[in-house]
């Protein structure tokens, strides 16, 4: 590999617009295509920084920057279009972590990644809403968190409360949130407000291990640890008050329930078994890549096959995790202000996946194609009109949630035209890392990051206190930066923004 | 409950540390042999998931990990070290002592004898969930003339 400066790197790099830029073929050796990310000024200089740093003499190690591997995506066989950077993009396993790609699925050659969902297959964001308002909340905050905190298993260890046999958990791979439909957990409505309405159909448990299965079965409707949380939140600001209305927000003050999580150990097991099996078929097949990590299969082969359809049961879990955790706030809520969760109006507004390879139609160079898209760190957002966008959203486009970091803002979006046409209906997922955890834990106390939580009036429920530093928002890019760059740039559009009052946490 | 010598109940000194890494942790340990070197990193990655010093020595399980090249065998031994945490017995580990080291021939094995308890919540402090072992910037260093034996993983958490 030719070894390059600072300058000469960026000679391959050109600013298109104030949010855009464009990462020029021979970046990285055999792009097929041409590789674009999303910046505004403040995230610019980080992501150049981290180019920077790289191209220091003397760097060694598998610490790849955030560019080079957008533009390793672009290498991969069957990739069409660009591959796309999200404002979040932070350096991770293979791909980057806000890093979205499509294949050709007409193409004998394309490929499926493990490494372009992650390990966490379908960890994704889910919103309920309530007709609670803060000051119905306030007086009683301490207690509602305390009871979330109870009511929802959290942390490193922790094991699910709802019964679950080995034949329960074949079914629920299979039929993802119909099983909690079934089993009592969830309203029907709540499929209609999810994606794929909470249930991949190519699920097929009988090609996820034994393995996989036995890490999953303890855990499921755990929350997990690291940036995966649950939230009271507020409405703090509306932007677009027609589409906060077809969401049933009203006004300012309402309070709702962010919940982010995804498939806990089962994902990351299928994933692992995955990586394994595919490196044989690269052999075989004589796939080569620019980065070992970026291990992947043809999508016709036996592995991709196999692969793609372990993944969607574990996005099956993913949901039933997420649905399980839903009935548990419900329970929470409803205990504590002695009503119904119907009677609160505790609607689910949206999930989202933000970790995820699906299989789309897409209009690429004026033809329609049909696509297996990978977003890893990156939420669909689909425009008004879509075909798989609920009916409830047809006129809004699809609502794209934007979890933010422990005592910062989230946000609500919704998918537009422009965002289609560029980034094949994508977006950003949440703030993306900027500091180590390491560096964290040395740079941040964190008896400093609870007082702080506590001085902005957030109640926290924590399982391991000693690594809240390791979450604190300094260690994340801004989140608002992030969301005010996908909104200028156009590839979806600010809804709500809403900020937490409790967070429950691993 | 099974009596343990006290021998197996003394624990070995710490030679790991944990290094920088954006969004994950990497592992670093070292040893007087590689076997020593493994050792450590497997206790690495337990002092990762809780406070070790709570950690009570009351049962100890077998593992067996096999692997094609010593990259593979590490992934494998991890993984399996990971698993045995996961699910039953959910045990959490203060000390690792591996009985076959064979890395000789095409396929590399190693059996390992696992010593801690189950994981409770409550009295183990919770600490970080590892969620998979990666090959990402692997390295493993094996010089017995130079006696320098060190391996450096990163894990997904």
């Amino acid at each position: 590999m030719v070894v390059r400066n600072y300058n000469q790197e960026l000679e391959y790099l050109e600013k298109i617009n104030s949010y855009c830029w464009k990462i020029k073929k021979g970046f990285q050796p055999n792009m097929n295509v041409e590789g674009v990310f999303y910046v505004n000024q403040t995230l610019e200089k980080l992501m150049l920084d981290e180019l920077r740093n790289a191209c220091r003499p003397g760097m060694v190690g598998g610490f790849l920057p955030g560019v080079k591997q957008i533009a390793n995506v672009a290498a991969l066989p069957g990739i069409v279009g660009r591959s796309v950077g999200l404002p979040d993009i932070h350096s991770g396993y293979g791909f980057a972590i806000g890093n979205m790609a499509a294949f050709d699925m007409g193409d004998p050659n394309s490929v499926v990644s493990p490494g372009g969902v992650g390990f966490d297959i379908n960890c994704g964001v889910r919103l309920l809403r309530t007709n609670l308002f803060e000051q119905d909340v306030l007086p009683v905050k301490e207690q509602l968190a305390q009871s979330l905190f109870d009511h929802i298993p959290v942390g490193v260890g922790s094991k699910g409360i709802i019964p679950m046999n080995s034949k329960d958990l074949e079914e629920a791979l299979e039929m993802g949130m119909d099983w909690s439909l079934r089993e009592g957990y969830i309203w029907a409505e709540d499929k209609e407000h999810c994606e794929e309405y909470g249930r991949m159909l190519n699920a097929d448990p009988s090609k996820v291990s034994m393995r996989a299965k036995k890490r999953g079965l303890p855990q499921l409707g755990t929350l997990g640890a690291g940036n995966h949380y649950a939230e009271i939140q507020v409405v703090d600001e509306i932007y677009d008050k027609w589409a906060a209305c077809k969401m049933g927000i009203e006004e300012v003050g309402q309070v709702c329930v962010m919940i982010h999580s995804g498939s806990r150990g089962f994902g990351h097991q299928v994933a692992t078994d995955a990586l394994v099996q595919m490196e044989k078929a690269m052999k075989r097949d004589n796939i080569e890549t620019n980065d070992r990590q970026l291990a992947c299969a043809r999508i016709n082969s036996v592995e991709g096959q196999d692969y793609l359809k372990s993944m969607a049961a574990a996005a099956n879990f993913a949901w039933v995790n997420r649905s399980s955790m839903t009935f548990l706030s419900r329970q929470a809520f409803a205990k504590q202000f002695r009503v119904t969760p119907d009677d609160l109006d505790m609607h689910v507004i949206y999930d989202v996946s933000h970790n995820i390879a699906k299989v789309e139609e897409h209009i690429v160079d004026g033809k329609q194609k049909t696509l297996l898209v990978h977003r890893k760190g990156s939420t669909r957002a689909f425009p008004p009109h879509h075909p798989l966008i609920p009916v409830d959203y047809q006129l809004t486009g699809q609502p794209v949630l934007i979890g933010g970091t422990m005592g910062t803002c989230s946000y609500v979006m919704t998918g537009t035209e422009q965002g289609m046409l560029e980034t094949f209906g994508s977006t950003c997922h949440g703030a993306g890392r900027a500091l180590s955890r390491a560096k964290s834990r040395r740079n941040i106390e964190y008896t400093e990051v609870l007082r702080r939580l506590e001085d902005m009036g957030i109640s926290i429920r924590v399982a391991s206190p000693k690594l809240v530093m390791e979450e604190a928002p300094e260690s994340y890019k801004n989140v608002t930066d992030v969301v005010n760059t996908c909104h200028a740039a156009g590839i979806s559009k600010k809804a709500i923004k809403l900020r937490p009052i409790a967070v429950i946490k691993g | 409950m099974p009596e343990f010598t006290p021998e197996e109940l003394a624990l070995p000194p710490q030679k790991y540390e944990y290094l920088d890494h954006t969004a994950d942790v990497q592992l670093h340990s070292w040893g007087n042999s590689l076997i020593e070197a493994f050792e450590q990193c497997g206790i690495a990655m337990f002092g990762y998931m809780t406070e070790l010093e709570s950690v009570e020595i009351k049962q100890c399980s077998e593992i067996e990990a096999t692997g094609h090249d010593l990259e593979s065998l590490l992934f494998h031994f991890l993984d399996e070290l990971l698993f045995l945490f996961s699910c039953e017995p959910f045990l959490i580990c203060s000390k690792l002592v591996i009985t076959e080291f064979m890395t000789e021939g095409e396929e590399m094995h190693i059996k390992c004898k696992c010593y801690g308890e189950e994981f409770t919540i409550g009295k183990h402090p919770q600490g970080t969930e590892v969620k998979a072992i990666t090959y990402s910037a692997m390295q493993i260093v094996n010089e017995p003339e130079q006696n320098n034996f060190e391996l450096f993983v990163i894990i997904d958490i």
